[in-house]
């Protein structure tokens, strides 16, 4: 009783260096190989392996980077792509995820909708591209369109698996118990759910990124798609290489998002805590 | 602490008719209505099944089954696996609805105490510190920094005050049952059903716990319903002995040996054979 928890719990954290360097060396090792093949790339491109007028050298996408940032074309292209992919995944994901939360707890909301979502789930939605065009021309509300419906079907379907998957033992104990319905919802259901949202939310920001870029590709005025197109046009290699390489940083940004949120959110999880 | 409990027990002692005379063979059949004022102060319930029946999709599980149990008893009901012990208790906690008959709960006190579980698995949130599990027990009544008091309190009956912060994954399967025992106690129950609790538990865990549970029942007073397999388990714990058969009451037996019990007692190990031995003979294999 005397002693606090949160004492408990330091005086059994690593106190000496070498658990911390321990740490750095993992920390680091999963960079080595994207590390080593940026440096073999600029060694075969400096050593003319590679003809730099299909593959540029990484100095020189870094230059085209550098070039690109001073006249803020870079972040202007950068932020107008976040924007619409934020406002895509909020408006497809908060659907999804409501909708998910109603078909999960209620049977009639269920059989109405459920068998329509999965017949239309099975649609390759970048196909509705040249309908999405005609319906809304190259504006935003065409970009909104195409993010919000591809994020919608991953947050939908694993919301609604995980509601069906909270263990019904847990449910029971809960009714028992007398927890109200509400109750019931914030402390068993939701968080039960928890694990498999967060599943969704991995998925629909992997396919947000890719619709996003897919739909300012083919039609747009602005956006990191619309750059990289632009650049294929002048023949601008380097720029369509560093368009490239900063979806994959986007990507590595979602990813270390999602597993944070996922560590604090389900700290409870044995498979979720921090190695 | 131990002092009262006794004097509880010693207070609820009358009904468990004569209690040190040993020669005295079990009584069979209706239990005297009687119940001690002390026990219906502290809000034990009194449970009456009336011609209850129960069927699913055509089986019948329980069959014009007859039962009182007076507030603060601790009964115990054994059985094969398949007689319906587990029905009945789901049935007398309101879990189940009965196809016929009818399940009446009373009690003296002028707030009724709530009527708690304690399954076979510990059903802790596993997203809840080991506390707030503990505060689920409580359900809405109370600000949150009152529910942990109480919780807090419930887990120091239990003895693990220090691991309250803790996540149940952290915890061995025996501390998880006592959490889950002290979120059914931490609401002060009227009746506490016990769905074989101890089942998935090693033998010294079990024994400990058995101690644990007794102890309680005897500061507390409240009725306690223990289904189980373990005959031995039923003897050691309870004042009386239901065994079910197909559906009914087959045998109810008194267990007439003065707390605290000795393990080894040869009164209880007399009786424990005579319950096996029926509960064998009446199963000839087909």
């Amino acid at each position: 009783m005397a002693r606090s928890p949160i004492s408990d719990f330091r005086a059994s954290a690593p106190r000496t260096l070498a658990p911390l360097l321990d740490g750095a060396t993992q920390r680091l090792t999963p960079w080595l190989l994207p590390l080593g093949i940026v440096l073999g790339w600029q060694a075969a491109s400096s050593a003319g392996l590679v003809s730099t007028r299909f593959m540029p050298a990484p100095l020189d996408v870094i230059a085209a980077g550098w070039q690109l940032g001073r006249t803020g074309e870079l972040w202007a292209n950068l932020w107008v792509s976040t924007l619409r992919a934020l406002a895509g995944f909020a408006v497809g994901g908060g659907i999804g995820f409501a909708l998910g939360l109603a078909n999960g707890l209620s049977r009639a909301s269920d059989r109405l909708t459920d068998t329509t979502v999965q017949m239309v789930r099975n649609v390759p939605h970048l196909s509705l591209i040249p309908l999405v065009i005609l319906w809304f021309g190259i504006g935003e509300e065409a970009k909104l369109f195409l993010v919000a419906l591809g994020v919608f079907f991953p947050v939908y379907a694993n919301t609604l698996h995980g509601i069906r998957s909270v263990d019904p033992q847990l449910v029971e104990m809960g009714r028992v118990y007398g927890l109200s319905s509400f109750s019931l919802f914030t402390r068993v259901v939701l968080p039960g759910a928890l694990p498999s949202i967060f599943v969704g939310l991995r998925y629909a920001l992997g396919i947000m990124w890719l619709t996003l870029i897919v739909a300012e590709t083919i039609s747009a005025s602005s956006g990191l798609g619309y750059m990289a197109m632009q650049a294929r046009e002048f023949m601008l290699v380097d720029v369509v290489v560093l368009a490239i390489v900063i979806y994959a940083g986007l990507g590595k940004l979602a990813d270390v998002l999602t597993r944070w949120l996922e560590r604090t959110c389900l700290a409870w999880n044995p498979a979720y805590r921090t190695v | 602490m131990i002092a009262t409990a006794l004097r509880a027990h010693d207070a609820a002692a009358p009904e468990i008719a004569p209690v040190r005379k040993p020669t005295d063979r079990p009584a069979k059949g209706p239990v005297p209505r009687a119940r001690t004022p002390e026990a219906a102060a502290m809000g034990g319930l009194a449970v009456t099944v009336r011609d209850l029946s129960k069927s699913f999709d055509g089986n019948t599980v329980i069959t014009g089954l007859d039962l009182h149990i007076p507030a603060g008893q601790f009964v115990a009901v054994v059985g094969r696996s398949g007689c319906g012990k587990s029905t009945l208790l789901r049935l007398i906690l309101g879990l189940e609805q009965p196809s016929a008959g009818r399940v009446v709960l009373e009690s003296d006190a002028v707030r009724p105490a709530p009527k708690r579980i304690m399954f076979q698995e510990p059903r802790l949130l596993p997203w809840a510190k080991v506390v707030d599990n503990v505060a689920v027990g409580l359900g809405e009544s109370g600000t949150r920094a009152e529910r942990r008091a109480r919780a807090q309190s419930a887990l120091a009956e239990v003895g693990l005050s220090d691991k309250s912060a803790n996540w149940p994954a952290t915890l061995s399967g025996g501390q998880r049952q006592r959490v889950a025992l002290a979120r059914a106690l931490v609401s002060r129950p009227g009746l506490l059903a016990l769905d074989e609790p101890l089942g998935a538990l090693d033998a010294l865990t079990r024994i400990d716990m058995q101690a644990m549970i007794e102890g309680i029942w005897r500061a507390q007073g409240f009725t306690a319903l223990l289904v189980t397999h373990d005959v031995a388990e039923a003897v050691a714990m309870a004042d009386r002995i239901l065994v079910v058969e197909n559906g009914h009451i087959a045998f109810d037996v008194k267990v007439e040996v003065p707390r605290p019990r000795r393990r080894g007692d040869p009164d209880l190990a007399a009786l424990e054979g005579r319950i096996l031995d029926h509960l064998l003979q009446n199963h000839a294999p087909a």
